[in-house]
């Protein structure tokens, strides 16, 4: 039977076990994103054909809408971590919550700046109180605020205990907030100008886009990984496995 | 082991609480004059222009409202905490939801109420027509009671933590969005001679839906941020 799943995952939840498996994975994760970065850039600067409403100023969208998709698949592995650590108390889900959320609030602040580079050609404005732009402001601010609860606590483990918990609160709030400012916003003006339909994007222009979703994907493994070993480092600084990591690469 | 009957232990915390606030009888005041500052600043800032101010009058006394509440969020349990008797609360055999949700009611009684009846004040200072008027009070007896319970679910969370002012109005503000938008969007449609009631209804339902939840959220984050 498959019995060997689940005993590897307990066995990887340990601290020292996920140190070394996260060592293994993050260069070859970091490569993957780097080479699938630079494929899909080259196709979607170069290759890829003008388009013939907005010339080449829509070429903004290989970062901007890959950018947007991470914002919130990164808020979603954060909110399963932050759920897994507060029922389970599992340490290894408590960092992984909390060092998920730099790496989504900086994603997040890329597609609003992308965003607002690309409108102010395209809508002759950098910013608009469009539903999806007032979406992903308040996404930023739930970013933060989990970020900044869980430095104002004293002790790291409660201070990622009560950010799981507000992390919990905002994926409820977060389709609420949708459809409140979708709502608001027809009551006030329809938008006048739409963003480009994403059924009607050519292949040449969905090729790149695709592979520089896969590339911020293994770009958010990458990051992630880097950021627990060091964060398991500090946290587990008196243990013994630690002790020996240090005797040894302290030698070499 | 005998325990109190839940009812008179509800009453106890109310009374508690109650007179508590009632002997810092200034500390009900700060929120008020702190409403009536701000909405005054506004002429000033704007010009004194009776059609400018009347439109952005519901707005702004929302506005007003909410970051009033919010001053006066991060006391809620503060000398509780200090004094040990939130401690005494979580130990005790009364359910902790019920026992907190006492605490957000007497403090809504004593910072919401107040600024709920200066609100037509401040509101006819901005020139508000008196017709909207009771809409922007039922918007208010909503959507206070609303953001008082959010915000203790954020303050029991901040429990634990020195400074929380900043960090408060940070973390409330993705989750009073939603709230702001409908209670505005009430006034504004009452003002333009538009029903007004589909908002005020939502409204309603999320407070329900809080009244049931926020209690029970905030007994769970307080035991997180106390590791009790």
């Amino acid at each position: 039977m498959a019995n060997w799943i689940p005993l590897w995952v307990h066995k990887l939840s340990s601290p020292p076990n996920f140190y070394r498996f996260a060592g293994v994975v993050r260069p070859w994760a970091l490569v993957l994103a780097l080479v699938l970065g630079a494929i899909a850039l080259y196709g979607g600067l170069v290759l890829a054909p003008a388009d013939y409403q907005q010339g080449d100023a829509y070429r903004i969208i290989f970062i901007h809408v890959p950018c947007a998709w991470m914002s919130l698949f990164c808020y979603g592995m954060m909110a399963i971590a932050s759920f897994i650590s507060l029922v389970w108390r599992i340490k290894l889900a408590e960092v992984v919550a909390m060092e998920s959320a730099p790496i989504g609030a900086a994603f997040t602040f890329i597609t609003l700046v992308t965003g607002s580079l690309w409108g102010k050609p395209m809508w002759g404005t950098w910013w608009t109180w469009d539903a999806r732009l007032t979406s992903e402001l308040v996404l930023l601010f739930l970013y933060l605020g989990v970020i900044g609860l869980y430095h104002s606590f004293e002790d790291r483990r409660q201070g990622a205990r009560a950010a799981a918990f507000l992390a919990i609160i905002g994926i409820i709030n977060v389709p609420i907030v949708h459809f409140s400012v979708n709502w608001w916003n027809t009551l006030h003006q329809g938008s006048t100008i739409r963003i480009l339909g994403p059924s009607k994007i050519s292949t040449a222009m969905l090729w790149p886009l695709l592979t520089m979703m896969a590339a911020t994907k293994f770009y958010y493994i990458a990051s992630l990984f880097g950021r627990v070993r060091t964060d398991l480092l500090s946290m587990e600084s008196g243990k013994d496995w630690v002790k020996q990591i240090a005797e040894r690469e302290g030698h070499a | 082991m005998n325990h109190a009957p839940l009812g008179s232990a509800c009453a106890a915390v109310l009374r508690r609480d109650l007179t508590l606030a009632w002997r810092r009888r200034g500390d009900i005041v700060m929120p008020v004059l702190y409403a009536l500052i701000v909405i005054t600043l506004f002429p000033f800032a704007l010009g004194p222009e009776e059609a400018l101010l009347q439109r952005i009058a519901g707005g702004a006394v929302l506005v007003t409202m909410l970051l009033a509440m919010l001053l006066a969020l991060d006391a809620m349990f503060r000398s509780d905490i200090e004094d040990g008797s939130l401690e005494q609360l979580i130990l005790s055999p009364q359910p902790l939801a019920l026992m907190l949700g006492m605490k957000i009611l007497a403090h809504w009684i004593t910072t919401a109420l107040p600024l709920i009846v200066i609100a037509p004040l401040l509101a006819g200072m901005l020139h508000l027509p008196t017709a909207v008027m009771p809409v922007l009070v039922y918007a208010l007896l909503l959507s206070t009671p609303l953001l008082s319970l959010l915000g203790a679910v954020l303050v029991a969370l901040t429990a634990g933590t020195r400074r929380s002012g900043m960090l408060l109005a940070l973390m409330l503000l993705p989750l009073c969005v939603p709230v702001v938008i409908f209670a505005a969007g009430a006034v504004a449609a009452a003002q333009q001679g538009l029903p007004w009631l589909a908002p005020i209804a939502w409204l309603g339902a999320a407070l329900v839906m809080a009244l049931v939840l926020a209690p029970l959220a905030c007994a769970t984050a307080l035991r997180i941020a106390l590791d009790a």
